[in-house]
């Protein structure tokens, strides 16, 4: 079965001259994690808002796991990471877990056993009461993946997951994403980073201008970011 | 299900808020600060100019014969009145630049005889009132003394009574100012209630909380809720600080009326009305920066207006008019009637329609403007 099913999606902001995506079509097969490559203006953003039921005004279809979406029940089987820390930074990490595990209706008892896990996962078990303003880029980067793992998803959209963390962080999220597809979880992971793609994607997708211009598995490509520049060009994207 | 999420997001927003101390001060203090420097401001315009303070006399007796030595005499002796020595050499020009006495007396020589006037010079920027007083008190005195009556006011008591409410003749400034200023700040939850939708919109989370199965109407009231009791919150804890430790500090009394169950209906209404001014800024905005500008402005300007920094009653006859498109004045107005003219419920209705109807407007254009992602 396949977790995410995108066909001919169309949508284009209001007021904006160019679609953000055009006809734009993906599979992510069950199981699998897989990169989505593009530069600035592709549509990546765009497609993980529609695919998290953010955007509703597109021509098209979204299926999560055989369901069309909107559908409830396909938003819950979906963990979401934004690139922007959507965080509450008064608040510390088990308040936003708790926050965030009662949005995704988990009893107050699943709430508790899930923070912990997923404090374990990302190595912030010892900072779990100090506030999120008080930490480092890298543990906000961590606290980001928590919440969209708290209610255990199926499939989980990572968008730019590392930006901005240190090596360490990088590494630690980088371990726990291989960690949890390991385990079956279904990731989609949206990067600028050709080699994070590179070392844990099995296939790939990449977008360009809104409209998908490559997929296929990885270990067909030697060099990413040749490849990539290749398929989009070197011209700058300031747009 | 929902509400389990509900009671959360207003957790959340009570953890956030409470944790914000700019906010705490904005909300808390503010009020407590204005209160008490308002209310000590506002002594002279609502303390019994006449018997309060005492008017610096010079008084000139050049005749000193029977008829204006007893007339001295009653000048003097009027509790209104204190009586200063000419300084020497001191013309009636410097007397009043160096604030030595605010009017001089001068009964002349001819006075007994009928032939010239006592004279009465004022220090030209005495208050009117003050000048209207000291006239109206010399020329009764000055009657007794040519009329050869005793007491004129024993005389006048038989044809004018007055039957103003006892001790409702006027108003402690507190009076005016703990609803006043409880008001004032309960409108400025408009600055934290937009700054955190905004960040909210900025920052991502409220485009995550869309990920879940979380309506929009269920976002809006854990948005609405929590400010509205905080706005309820804010109006209590100022009554209390107005009728328990303000008059232990400055002095003055605070009266809640006869009627006091009523700020119950009162308090809700207005904060539904705050909590409305707070959902328009918020909708209305577009940066953080523009949702203070705009809250802060809309706040003071309606102050200004609605009677709030300078007292309804005082106001000229336009600014009087202009006062009614603020909704502040008729809350203000409202919490008086309770206060002072232990109004009927019917007689604040009008007042409360005003209110929710400004409530629902503020409401009605945030729905059709606010944009969520």
């Amino acid at each position: 079965m396949n977790a995410l099913d995108i066909s001919s999606v169309t949508f284009s902001y209001s007021g904006a001259p160019v679609c953000a995506l055009q006809n734009f079509s993906l599979t992510v097969t069950e199981g699998r994690m897989q990169a989505l490559l593009g530069p600035n203006g592709a549509g990546k953003s765009t497609l993980m808002r529609i695919v998290t039921g953010q955007m509703k005004r597109y021509s098209g279809d979204v299926f999560i796991f055989g369901r069309k979406m909107p559908d409830h029940r396909a938003l819950v089987s979906i963990g979401y990471a934004p690139q922007a820390i959507s965080l509450y930074t008064t608040l510390t990490a088990r308040e936003n877990l708790r926050f965030f595990g009662t949005m995704a209706n988990l009893s107050g008892e699943q709430i508790l056993e899930r923070s912990e896990a997923v404090l374990g996962q990302t190595g912030l078990t010892d900072h779990a009461e100090e506030q999120v303003a008080t930490y480092s880029g890298g543990m906000q980067r961590r606290l980001n993946l928590a919440v969209a793992l708290l209610h255990s998803p199926k499939l989980l959209l990572l968008d730019e997951p590392t930006v901005g963390v240190d090596p360490q962080s990088r590494h630690h999220i980088y371990e726990t994403l291989m960690g949890l597809n390991k385990a079956g979880m279904t990731i989609l992971l949206s990067t600028h980073m050709m080699e994070e793609a590179q070392r844990l994607c099995s296939s790939v997708t990449l977008a360009d201008r809104g409209k998908m211009i490559y997929d296929g598995p990885m270990s067909e490509i030697d060099n990413l970011e040749k490849f990539f520049l290749e398929k989009t060009g070197r011209g700058l994207r300031d747009e | 299900m929902i509400l389990r999420q509900l009671r959360e997001l207003i957790r959340k927003e009570i953890l956030i808020l409470l944790r914000d101390r700019q906010t705490i001060l904005l909300l808390f203090l503010m009020p407590v600060a204005l209160i008490f420097f308002m209310t000590l401001a506002l002594k002279g315009v609502y303390t019994d100019k006449i018997y309060e303070r005492q008017i610096q006399l010079v008084i000139e007796n050049e005749s000193k014969l029977p008829k204006a030595n007893l007339l001295e005499q009653k000048i003097e002796s009027h509790k209104l009145i204190s009586r200063v020595d000419r300084p020497k050499g001191m013309d009636n020009d410097r007397i009043f630049a160096e604030n030595k006495a605010q009017a001089l007396v001068r009964i002349p020589r001819g006075f007994d005889e009928g032939e010239k006037p006592v004279e009465i010079n004022f220090d030209p920027v005495l208050d009117f009132g003050y000048k209207i007083a000291i006239r109206s008190l010399m020329t009764s005195l000055t009657v007794e003394v040519v009329m050869d009556i005793d007491n004129l006011e024993v005389i006048v008591a038989n044809m004018l009574v007055e039957k103003t409410k006892p001790n409702r003749e006027i108003p402690s400034p507190l009076q005016q100012t703990v609803p006043a200023y409880a008001i004032f700040a309960m409108f400025f939850i408009a600055i934290p209630m937009s700054i955190g939708f905004l960040k909210e919109k900025n920052d991502g989370t409220l485009q995550r909380l869309f990920t879940y199965t979380v309506s929009t109407n269920l976002l809006t009231l854990g948005k609405i809720i929590p400010y509205y009791l905080i706005n309820v919150f804010q109006f209590v804890l100022m009554l209390l600080v107005g009728f328990y430790l303000m008059p232990r500090i400055i002095g003055f009394s605070f009266q809640l009326g006869d009627h006091a169950l009523y700020l119950i209906p009162v308090t809700l209404v207005v904060a539904a009305a705050t909590t409305g001014f707070g959902v328009l800024v918020a909708a209305l905005a577009r940066t953080p920066e523009q949702s203070s500008t705009l809250a802060a402005t809309g706040a003071i300007l309606m102050g200004v207006l609605g009677g709030i920094m300078v007292p309804y009653f005082v106001m000229p006859v336009l600014m009087k008019k202009l006062a009614l498109i603020s909704p502040m004045y008729w809350a203000h107005q409202a919490y008086l009637d309770i206060f002072l003219r232990d109004a009927a419920l019917v007689a604040i209705l009008p007042k409360l329609i005003v209110l929710t109807l400004f409530a629902g407007i503020c409401f009605y254009v945030a729905g059709r403007r606010v944009q969520w992602i």
